[in-house]
């Protein structure tokens, strides 16, 4: 300690000198040719208080994006090409493009219909019959064209201005670039100090030849396109056709209809192939089905309702009680209490599943890491694909019906559980862990007396919202045959019957809620205990 | 005493993928630390550490972070397997043992505390306690008889059914205690448990302990990072630098002789007072006798155990040097020079 101890000389903030030797040598090694003139800029910069930059760069300015590209600026290479492509764009259609065109052209047929109506006119008084309709008709055209004509000669005067604006806009832009790339490319170079690998430096040919390269890809088809008046058909749209006959020869077939039918044959193997599986499957969830429809709807109608306020009562008080038995009259007076039960236990069925599946599968993921990386993208599907995009291959796999609506269910609410209990799995902390190891905890012991009880809150909130996003499922399955009160919803929709639709989705609202109120009033015990 | 507790033989802990392969580097070219971590990544934790200790000692193992303390102290329980070398739980070698008699050790023979207490958070303060019989599954009635007496030796009595997170700092510090007792072992191993307690708590905590397992007659692997504590608690003293044990000793020996300057630095503050004894300062009376001429007719008498401050004591009311005894022999002679010098830490000659 004391003979490490350098002297140490104090000097006052205000006479502290700026160590310009080797800044400069830095900002040269990042800067690459052409250092001088840019060590020289962020001298200034670097001593600038104000917001206004006090640096012009005159390539910066000239060759914009291209400059951008050089120097390895991608981000203001993209901004300020988009930027030079609209002042380009409205300079080309002031120059050579012909905003007036189109109404010129209607205005012409216009002339020339006009013109037929009044010769079939000459001819119905040639015949001695009466000429007036086709006189009338003759003056309403012509009167149209002139309005056109007027119309195109006025946007044809505006081309003057759009050239203006061109101008206009492709001079600020380019003082922008001038003023400002001095500016970005300090920050770069701050940010190159940092991360020198991951941080483009100096100027490199093959950043020049990228930067070119996508500056002749996209700005001159992008100006064509928008200038001139009728570009070629070929920029509209992609010749799939063409494409399709280069891959598969002559013919009728598309990629998509050959891709689409193999697809069909397919899934219809597999279906046939693997009948006995997802009868099985079916089977299996029809079985948790019936027995929680035989609990709910079995059981004499007074008996469930005791049963759902008693258990709001001791699981979140007075209040949800009271709110439960209300939602329960409305549902009952309404006369959707069989259907209700039916959701109720179409929901039910889809979260146990999930949770009977979801937190082995999760304590699992939160134990592996490398089983939890493989699984993510998995997750991430099930939760990102609309459900409409699964119902279908459901269909073919399962048929019709409550079992493939709660197939449904489960692929849309399983993630939340699975990701939320590994989630708590690795939150548990390591010292805990290893106290329990060290007095002989075996992993099943480690596994029931600290791993699970300390994840389970994390665990619950995953329960939690898997009952959710089960719930919101309801209507969705009733277009594959799924029942409930998703199905009152559905017919009222087809008919477009308002009254219905909004009691039937008050009665699901109320369902919701009492289920989510009923649960997170019991999870919220379950904390305050720990 | 037939043959210590705890006994490491040239055990070396070499982190990382390639440790087998540098393992074996070490030994055949003898690789220093940065050409292993350079040449295979990996990192040295634990560098040829032998010691022994007896039964009933306080062993304290002392360092910085980083030092490869707590890595060391792993390797007793096995909760870190060593890459090379050899650990001896009662005559026992801990690396031969099944993943069933790993776990029976650990359930019966060592009780371990951690820094940050690492309770469970669910569980009532007997039932951390009564964990580790839990595992062992032993009968609800027993564990918690247990468990509450436990609790008692470290005054906790009356808090049984509290949560841990009601209760302050210390006292789940020692709940931790507590239940590192609770199933009688024969080594108590102490990672760093004082260190999150503010210095009165600790100071009072480490008295406590230190009577504790005086009483017990627990083997104790103590990790500090604080030399004052090590000094206070242990019998004897590891002193680990880097992942090597740079000395091991007495407290006395390590503030007296320090092996080396990294020693020395750490020894410099601490006070010596109680901690060094007449016998390693005193001249021998024989050459007092032969190169002094002062009298020794009313010199006061000290026994060689004495510390500076008995010694202190005996010399502010006479001007004459203190004869030390051994065994009511006289043996040496400390002057005020050589007392001076003693409180200095070692200065003499």
């Amino acid at each position: 300690m004391t003979d490490s101890t350098t002297e140490l000389k104090v000097t006052a903030a205000s006479d502290i000198d700026v160590d310009h030797d080797a800044l400069d040598a830095s900002i040269r090694q990042f800067v690459g040719p052409n250092g001088a003139s840019y060590v020289t800029a962020f001298h200034k910069i670097h001593n600038a208080t104000g917001w206004m930059p006090p640096t012009f760069n005159i390539w910066a300015a000239l060759l914009g994006p291209l400059w951008a590209a050089a120097r390895g600026i991608w981000g203001m290479f993209w901004g300020f090409l988009i930027l030079e492509m609209i002042a380009w764009v409205q300079l080309g259609r002031g120059l050579w493009g012909n905003p007036g065109a189109a109404f010129l052209d209607r205005a012409e047929t216009q002339f020339v219909r006009a013109a037929e109506f009044l010769q079939r006119a000459e001819a119905a008084k040639a015949a001695g019959e009466d000429p007036a309709r086709f006189e009338k008709l003759a003056a309403n055209l012509t009167k149209a064209a002139e309005d056109s004509l007027a119309q195109g000669q006025a946007a044809s005067s505006e081309a003057f201005g759009i050239l203006l604006t061109g101008l206009a806009v492709l001079l600020a832009v380019k003082l922008a670039q001038g003023f400002f790339g001095n500016s970005v490319y300090e920050r770069q170079y701050s940010r190159w100090r940092i991360t020198p690998g991951s941080v483009e430096s100096g100027r490199k040919t093959a950043n020049i030849m990228l930067g070119l390269f996508l500056v002749a890809a996209i700005a001159p088809l992008t100006i064509y396109k928008f200038t001139v008046a009728s570009p070629s058909e070929l920029l509209n749209v992609f010749p799939e056709k063409e494409v399709s006959q280069v891959f598969l020869g002559e013919g009728n077939a598309t990629l998509f209809s050959t891709i689409a039918s193999w697809l069909e044959a397919r899934i219809d193997e597999t279906a046939r192939a693997g009948a006995d599986v997802f009868d099985g499957v079916t089977a299996g969830v029809r079985s948790v089905l019936t027995t929680l429809t035989v609990a709910l709807s079995g059981t004499p109608w007074p008996v469930v309702m005791l049963v759902i306020c008693v258990t709001a009562w001791r699981a979140a008080g007075p209040r949800v009680a009271i709110f439960t038995a209300a939602s329960l009259a409305y549902i009952a007076m309404l006369g959707y209490w069989e259907v209700a039960m039916e959701t109720v236990a179409l929901v039910g069925a889809a979260v146990v599943i999930c949770v009977v599946f979801g937190i082995p599968l999760g304590i699992w993921f939160g134990k592996s890491q490398r089983a939890y990386k493989a699984a993510e993208p998995v997750l991430d599907l099930m939760q990102t694909l609309p459900a409409f995009v699964y119902l279908i291959p459901i269909i073919a796999f399962f048929g019709t019906g409550n079992p493939p609506g709660i197939l449904a269910t489960i692929i849309f609410g399983m993630p939340p559980v699975i990701r939320l209990t590994a989630l708590g799995m690795r939150g548990v902390p390591e010292s805990i862990k290893e106290a329990a190891t060290a007095f002989g905890a075996s992993r099943f012991q480690l596994l029931k007396d600290v791993e699970v009880p300390l994840a389970l809150p994390s665990i619950m909130a995953g329960v939690n919202q898997t009952i959710l996003m089960c719930l919101s499922m309801v209507v969705i399955i009733s277009l594959i045959g799924g029942g409930g009160l998703g199905k009152v919803i559905l017919e009222a929709l087809q008919y477009a019957a308002k009254g219905p639709g909004l009691l039937g989705g008050f009665a699901i609202l109320f369902c919701a809620m009492v289920i989510d109120r009923i649960v997170q009033g019991a999870f919220r015990r379950e904390d305050l205990k720990q | 005493m037939a043959e210590p507790v705890v006994r490491l033989s040239n055990v070396w802990k070499v982190f990382g993928t390639r440790a087998a392969e540098a393992m074996q580097a070490i030994k055949a070219e003898g690789l220093g630390k940065p050409e292993v971590l350079k040449r295979f990544q990996c990192v040295v934790g634990v560098q040829d550490a032998s010691f022994e200790v007896p039964r009933g000692e306080i062993f304290c193992i002392m360092g910085l972070s980083g030092s490869g303390k707590s890595t060391l102290v792993r390797h007793v329980n096995r909760l870190i397997a060593p890459t090379s070398g050899q650990i001896e739980i009662l005559g026992r070698d801990i690396s031969s043992l099944n993943e069933r008699e790993l776990r029976e050790v650990r359930a019966k023979q060592i009780g371990m505390v951690f820094q940050h207490m690492a309770l469970l958070p669910h569980r009532s303060v007997r039932d951390n306690v009564a964990y580790p019989l839990e595992i062992r599954k032993v009968a609800k009635s027993r564990r918690w008889a247990i468990s509450d007496h436990a609790l008692g030796l470290v005054n906790l009595t009356g808090y049984e059914d509290r949560l841990p997170k009601e209760l302050s700092g210390g006292m789940q510090q020692r709940v931790g205690i507590a239940r590192a007792l609770a199933s009688d072992p024969e080594i108590l191993l102490m990672d760093e448990p004082f260190s999150a307690l503010d210095p009165l708590i600790r100071l009072q905590l480490q008295d406590q302990f230190k009577a504790l397992v005086a009483q017990l007659q627990k083997t104790t692997l103590f990790i500090t990072h604080d030399l004052d504590e090590a000094i206070r608690i242990g019998h004897r003293i590891a002193i680990m630098k880097d992942g090597v044990i740079v000395q091991i000793g007495t407290p006395e020996e390590i503030v007296m002789k320090p092996a080396d300057d990294y020693v020395r630095e750490f020894v410099q503050g601490i006070s010596k007072l109680k901690l060094v004894k007449a016998h390693s300062i005193m001249e021998p009376i024989e050459k007092f006798r032969a190169t002094d001429e002062r009298s020794l007719e009313d010199s006061p008498r000290a026994d060689e155990n004495a510390d500076l401050d008995q010694l202190i004591d005996l010399s502010v009311d006479t001007y004459s040097p203190v004869i030390i005894t051994e065994n009511g022999k006289d043996v040496g002679v400390v002057d005020k020079a050589r007392l001076l010098r003693g409180i200095q830490g070692g200065k003499n000659d």
